[in-house]
């Protein structure tokens, strides 16, 4: 290929993408293995050290129970939103249920109602059952984000799996309920595990209930990077070693998932 | 089993979930915003005041003050979203080592916190230390120790920056799904008829485009009437109220202030405007896709 011009403005403006896009990231990761007095200087020149990641495990940031806060969270939020959300994304997706628009509308419109709207009548109820700062109040709040955006999700891959095997299956004679968990399940499977995977960084991320949710106990990973902001100012060091444990998870599950990711983000919306 | 009751049976437990954590609250929060309650003086809530919450907040700056952040924070982020999503979505279309290296780098930015992605540009825009702050003022000697996060214009301008960095990527995904489903062929004919690539991309290929561009305005303007966890932990709502988005302020008063009336009456406020919003999105998908079944 002639490198013409046109070539050589191409290529200078990927490279530029790629730098507004990896700069901020490598900045934090670069900052998180400084000492603090290099952390407040722009040079590359310094001995890389893992003390900010021990000072952030250890007393008093203890970082180490908002990761277990972070996991169970997002775990057991995944466990109970992916198979409800799979079951009613099958019964959208090939069912003619009487109802089924404006139940499906209504499942839909209510991902977009400010997560601000939910948490204030959650903190009274919490509140009024002394559940505030528990790991289970958090649980059932993202509940209420994450199952509709993941039954949309869902539903976008099982309306492009084929019907004719499970037709077939059901001709020779095999129940509705056979068909789904061994045909439809098998070839819902990467769709699905796309979706637990997007809804587990969904959770992971949430910052807005678990700041007025938490206090001590069940404060999140998120929501712990702004303890690092302290009477003697912010503590960029530790904050950037808390960053890079917050999205180190992320980006191997993203990465890992990457060709279904562009497709799960795209598929309910574009359809 | 009938495939009848079946059918019901599957929306059973999804459906419950989103009744008991989206329906009930949301009844809750519209029977609490025409009630009287200060979490500071009464343990339970209080009396009945009809439309009052909405009347004060139509009365009271900080509300008006949110409502105008909110407009600007949404208009400049939709549009430079948009703009910058399309303009990537064109450029990576085409194959080469560097694009499919530079789209795999895309997915990062949408992976990571939103609460830290204000927390590194706070860093990285800090006048003394921050690196792009230094950075600026190193190439452009002027704009040495501008204080960035201290002046409103630019607090926001910035607020506006972390959104687009963490939403642009994702968007430029939607376009790229766009874009593969335009034919290329009335693209090759004009380009065999000697037509530059300028007048392709405005008067084929974009026109093409409306449908999704129109999804990935409305679905950017939704999310950026949410936009909350940068407002904490990039400007705190400041300098002043002047990055007060309306989510913001509703989270201060309620959880400032404690007045649960009232930040349930701007709650119900903006979920107003993000329903109509949302039912005309809903309206536009279902006859776009009338349109191509027809």
């Amino acid at each position: 290929m002639r490198k013409t011009v046109f070539w050589w403005v191409e290529r200078g403006l990927l490279l530029l993408i790629s730098t507004i896009v990896l700069f901020p990231i490598a900045w934090m990761f670069l900052t998180a293995f400084k000492r603090p007095r290099d952390a407040y200087s722009l040079s590359l020149d310094f001995s890389p050290t893992l003390s900010n990641f021990v000072t952030v495990f250890s007393d008093p940031w203890n970082l180490g129970d908002m990761v277990l806060n972070s996991v169970i969270v997002a775990s057991v939020t995944v466990l109970i939103a992916v198979p409800c959300a799979a079951l009613a994304a099958y019964s959208f997706s090939r069912f003619r249920v009487r109802g089924r628009k404006f139940l499906f509308f209504l499942i839909l419109s209510t991902q977009f109602i400010p997560a601000v709207v939910i948490v204030l009548p959650f903190f009274l109820m919490f509140r009024s059952l002394g559940l505030l700062d528990t790991r289970l109040a958090l649980i059932v709040v993202n509940l209420a984000i994450v199952t509709p955006f993941v039954i949309w999700m869902i539903k976008g891959f099982i309306d492009a799996i084929p019907t004719d095997s499970e037709e077939a299956a059901m001709i020779d004679g095999a129940s509705r309920l056979r068909v789904i968990k061994d045909i439809v399940l098998p070839m819902a499977a990467p769709g699905i595990l796309t979706s637990s995977i997007f809804c587990f960084i969904l959770t992971w991320n949430e910052f807005l209930f678990a700041l007025i949710l938490t206090r001590r106990d069940a404060v999140t990973l998120p929501v712990g990077l702004v303890s690092f902001r302290t009477e003697r100012g912010d503590l960029w060091e530790l904050m950037s070693a808390a960053g890079v444990m917050i999205t180190v998870p992320i980006f191997i599950m993203a990465l890992l998932i990457q060709k279904h990711f562009t497709r799960g983000m795209t598929a309910g919306a574009v359809k | 089993m009938q495939d009848r009751s079946l059918s019901y049976l599957l929306l059973v437990p999804a459906f419950l979930i989103v009744l008991a954590t989206t329906l009930y609250p949301l009844a809750y929060s519209l029977v609490t915003a025409f009630r009287e309650w200060d979490l500071t003086k009464q343990r339970r809530p209080g009396d009945f005041v009809g439309v009052d919450n909405f009347g004060y907040a139509f009365s009271e700056p900080g509300f008006q003050n949110s409502l105008w952040v909110t407009s600007v924070f949404v208009i400049t982020s939709v549009i430079l979203t948009l703009v910058i999503a399309m303009s990537l979505a064109l450029l990576l279309r085409r194959k080469g080592r560097m694009h499919t290296f530079t789209r795999v780098i895309l997915i990062l930015p949408f992976a990571i916190s939103p609460a830290l992605i204000g927390v590194s540009y706070r860093f990285m825009f800090n006048p003394e230390f921050g690196v792009i702050a230094k950075g600026l003022g190193a190439v452009f000697p002027a704009l040495d120790g501008v204080p960035w996060l201290a002046s409103p214009d630019l607090a926001m301008a910035i607020l506006v920056l972390t959104d687009v960095w963490h939403w642009a990527p994702y968007m430029t995904f939607m376009c790229l799904g766009g874009l593969a489903s335009v034919p290329r062929e009335t693209e090759e004919a004009a380009r065999i008829d000697g037509a530059s690539n300028l007048r392709i991309i405005f008067g084929i290929v974009l026109p093409q485009m409306k449908g999704v561009l129109l999804v990935v305005a409305v679905l950017k303007t939704i999310f950026a009437l949410k936009m909350f966890d940068q407002v904490v932990t990039l400007t705190g709502g400041g300098p002043g109220t002047s990055t007060e988005t309306l989510a913001f302020f509703i989270f201060n008063v309620g959880f400032k202030w404690y007045d649960m009336g009232y930040a349930s009456a701007l709650a119900w406020i903006l979920t107003a405007i993000m329903m109509l919003i949302s039912v005309w999105y809903v309206r536009m998908l279902l006859s776009e896709r009338k349109m191509a079944t027809a």
